[in-house]
């Protein structure tokens, strides 16, 4: 009888400890660990683009590699795995993260986690971080590579976890387990409008996003919109000092005051599409401070200092846009350079959150060559930087030192965003 | 000195055409990442109809412009001669009447025609720009470019589509051979089937030996839709690449989130109850389709078969309501030939268009018969350089 090539892998691990990072097989099995499942979470949108594929370069594309595993922690009435699961047999659903990874071997069975830990009912802390368990599903995830032996590629959707030591914790068990570990949101691979990439090497003075959404959740997204474009500036990112949060009353004080440049305002906001109109009759018109000020009801910026002296901030000011707007102030250059990273959004304006799409894609790049696309760091910082964010709310706006996001990283020479 | 515009339009009610367009010039708009303010300025109105919300007396009290009960009169500002720079025709919505093809009678020649009557009276032709198709009739369209050219007067025309971002921001090179094109609109006939006509058109357009005519059109629809599918007279192939380009798939999509592969999950003739095929013979052996598939997709996406390139697709991103800033990317194209004296684009593609679109339709009340299509023997180039947004 031949060998299966797990029960060859299997017999052959001379220890348990030894913890072999191998080459991916060239068409992956994976496994899914989501929270909640249902129509438009992001567990629907990752994972059913493994199932029912998706639009790519002039095709509908199948990704090369079978999503044979899931686990779901909350299963409602509202839940479509099941659904999932009946027209995709190859798909199985177990009760618990071990199940899922190991198929019932008792060993590791699949190549690749994706771990989505967004939506789903959970309990908001007294800072009012809702706490997804993503930490708690990557230990799980963790406890069978080491019970196997054998580690392989993980992606975590969104933030690594609400708690900044335990998202370093999974930063630093992905590097001593030695698997690639990939992880953030859809802002810095979806498309943009323009369609620029920050050039290399350049000075960054200033960075803003004015985005929209609130704290411990789109926060993230606007800095991983703005991290994805500065980290590609002179010296690479170099970590960052201290963040401040300003809201309410304290966010005008400070506009008017120029903590944060206005020209990069209004450079962000000539890039929105959704531009609420500050006048009836009038469709697309830029708005005074006094029709800001009326419009958005709970702005808050997060202005914070990178290492190198780079200073960053992150508007959200709901009411006003409803997408993703990004400007710098570049050495050299005149005028802001500026850019929307353009969502798709399912909110009446369209059905499919395209912008998974290249998320799901560039994870497809991770499974076939056991190399991350896009650096983790990346997200250990923003993640570091939510957290800051939400931590200077809670202390009252002021100013909190952040010697622990001394986080340093080169980004990638190509883009990986979506472009063709 | 600013540039003085006059705005001669059907309606100006919010969110019409002419509203989010003119408004451009008084308020400004965003503009390769500025909020930009025309060096411009708007001194004379005529509008065809005032229902109720109308703007322009508001619009004109405060931004100091006067509207004037003719045309005429608002070309040559209450005085005896010819008094702006340019002129700006808006001949969309308001309450017109359609003819036996369904066509909206809009007045844009005749508006145009009385434009025309002031520059050879008065001895002297400014640029004008005239927003969507030229007129529902090619004949009358024909005589508004050869006005242009006889008094020689820069002219722009036609759709935001053309110029608006594109997803992905891919530009056909020019000189490239095109094997065949496909375009998936959706709306009503006819305003929408021209946008998604013209989309197709600014990309083929910059085929090998550039634009020389149509020589035949067929418009069929219902289940004959399909079956030209089957029998090979459409591609599916193009059709799968168009729609890899949509982010507005209907049914299953919006029941449960799903994504889905429309041209062979089976749901497409179920969800389009009325498709429509365009098919358009070029002079030179392209053959082109516009695929109208109302109740499959809301968005409009193009697709060709390029000689050593493969599959090219692309969406021309309709940005959303209210700000719909495709209006703005055409706005700096208008403005640029107010500038510059030149357009960007040539105006015989928007004849072209005006023409497939007609004789599509004549097509369709005469039993979707094929048509040759000598008339459409128009001939031009496409500007070297891109011109929709991507800065």
């Amino acid at each position: 009888m031949p060998i299966s090539r797990r029960e060859f892998i299997g017999g052959t691990v001379a220890a348990p400890l030894l913890l072999i990072a191998q080459k991916p097989p060239s068409r992956p099995k994976l496994a899914a660990v989501c929270t909640i499942y249902h129509r438009m979470s992001h567990a629907q949108h990752i994972v059913d683009r493994f199932l029912d594929g998706y639009g790519w370069n002039s095709t509908h594309h199948h990704p090369p590699m079978d999503l044979v595993a899931l686990f779901v922690d909350q299963v409602g009435n509202d839940d479509l795995s099941r659904e999932r699961a009946t027209r995709y047999p190859q798909m199985k659903i177990y009760p618990t993260i071990a199940e899922a990874l190991t198929r019932g071997t008792g060993k590791l069975a699949v190549d690749g986690v994706v771990l989505v830990g967004e939506h789903g009912h959970y309990e908001r802390n007294e800072k009012g971080q809702t706490k997804y368990p993503r930490y708690e599903f990557f230990q799980q995830i963790v406890k069978v590579f080491r019970a196997s032996g054998r580690s392989v590629p993980v992606f975590n959707d969104k933030h690594l976890s609400w708690n900044w030591d335990w998202a370093k914790e999974m930063y630093d068990t992905s590097r001593d387990l030695k698997f690639a570990f990939m992880a953030g949101s859809s802002l810095p691979v979806t498309w943009r409008t323009p369609s620029l990439e920050m050039p290399a090497g350049v000075r960054v003075r200033e960075a803003m996003c004015v985005c929209y959404g609130g704290v411990d959740s789109y926060d993230f997204h606007g800095l991983e919109t703005m991290q994805c474009m500065v980290e590609r500036r002179k010296g690479g990112e170099s970590g960052v000092k201290w963040l401040q949060a300003y809201r309410g009353e304290n966010f005008w004080k400070a506009h008017q005051a120029g903590v944060w440049p206005h020209d990069l305002v209004e450079a962000a906001l000539s890039r929105s599409h959704t531009l609420t109109p500050a006048r009836e009759g009038f469709n697309d018109i830029l708005p005074t401070l006094d029709d800001m000020r009326r419009i958005v009801k709970d702005p808050v910026a997060y202005r914070y200092e990178h290492a190198d002296g780079l200073h960053s901030t992150m508007l959200l000011m709901s009411g006003l846009v409803s997408d993703f707007n990004f400007a710098a102030r570049i050495e050299g250059r005149a005028e802001p350079f500026s850019t929307q990273m353009y969502l798709p959004m399912p909110d009446g304006r369209t059905t499919l959150a395209n912008f998974f799409t290249p998320q799901v894609n560039n994870m497809e790049k991770m499974f076939l060559t056991g190399r991350p696309a896009y650096p983790v760091e990346r997200t250990l910082l923003t993640t570091g930087l939510t957290a800051a964010g939400v931590e200077s709310l809670f202390r009252n706006q002021t100013r909190f030192d952040t010697p622990h996001l001394a986080i340093h990283y080169q980004a990638t020479k190509e883009s990986t965003f979506w472009r063709t | 000195m600013p540039t003085r515009i006059a705005v001669v339009t059907t309606v100006y009610r919010y969110l019409t055409h002419a509203q989010h367009e003119a408004d451009r010039f008084l308020v400004g708009y965003p503009h390769n990442g500025k909020w930009h303010r025309p060096d411009a300025k708007i001194v004379s109105l005529y509008v065809d109809q005032k229902p109720e919300g109308d703007l322009s007396g508001a619009r004109a009290t405060e931004f100091g412009f006067k509207v004037y009960p003719t045309i005429a009169e608002a070309l040559r500002c209450g005085g005896e001669k010819l008094a702006v720079d340019a002129v700006l025709i808006i001949g969309e919505h308001g309450d017109y009447p359609r003819n036996e093809k369904g066509q909206v009678l809009y007045p844009r020649y005749e508006f145009f025609k009385q434009c025309v009557d002031v520059f050879e009276k008065d001895g002297r032709a400014v640029p004008v720009f005239n927003d969507k198709h030229l007129s529902y009739s090619f004949e009358k369209a024909k005589w508004m470019v050869d006005a242009s050219k006889r008094l020689k007067f820069p002219m722009l025309a036609g759709s935001s589509l053309p110029v608006t971002w594109r997803l992905p921001d891919i530009e056909l090179a020019l000189g490239c051979e095109i094997e065949e094109a496909l375009m998936v609109g959706v709306g009503e006939s006819d305003p929408m089937d021209y946008h998604a006509l013209e989309a197709m058109q600014c990309m083929i357009e910059r085929r090998n030996g550039g634009e020389t005519g149509v020589k035949a059109v067929e418009m069929i629809e219902g289940e004959a839709v399909w079956k030209a599918g089957n029998d090979g007279r459409w591609s599916k192939e193009l059709l799968t690449a168009a729609l890899s380009r949509s982010d507005t798939p209907q049914g299953l999509t919006v029941k449960d989130g799903r994504t889905q592969d429309l041209v062979h999950n089976g749901e497409l003739p179920k969800l389009v109850k009325d498709p429509a095929a365009y098919f358009i013979e070029y002079s030179d052996g392209l053959k082109a389709t516009l695929l109208m598939l109302n109740g499959a997709l809301t968005d409009f996406n193009f697709a060709a078969r390029v000689k050593g390139l493969g599959l090219q697709s692309t969406q021309f991103l309709l940005t959303p309501t209210p700000n719909v800033t495709y209006s703005a990317c055409l706005m700096g194209k208008v403005e640029e030939m107010f500038t510059t004296g030149k357009a960007p684009y040539p105006v015989e593609r928007t004849l072209i268009v005006s023409g497939i679109l007609e004789s599509c339709l004549t097509s369709r009340i005469q039993g979707h018969k094929r048509l040759e299509t000598p008339h459409l023997n128009v001939r031009y180039q496409a500007p070297r350089d891109s011109q929709h947004c991507r800065a």
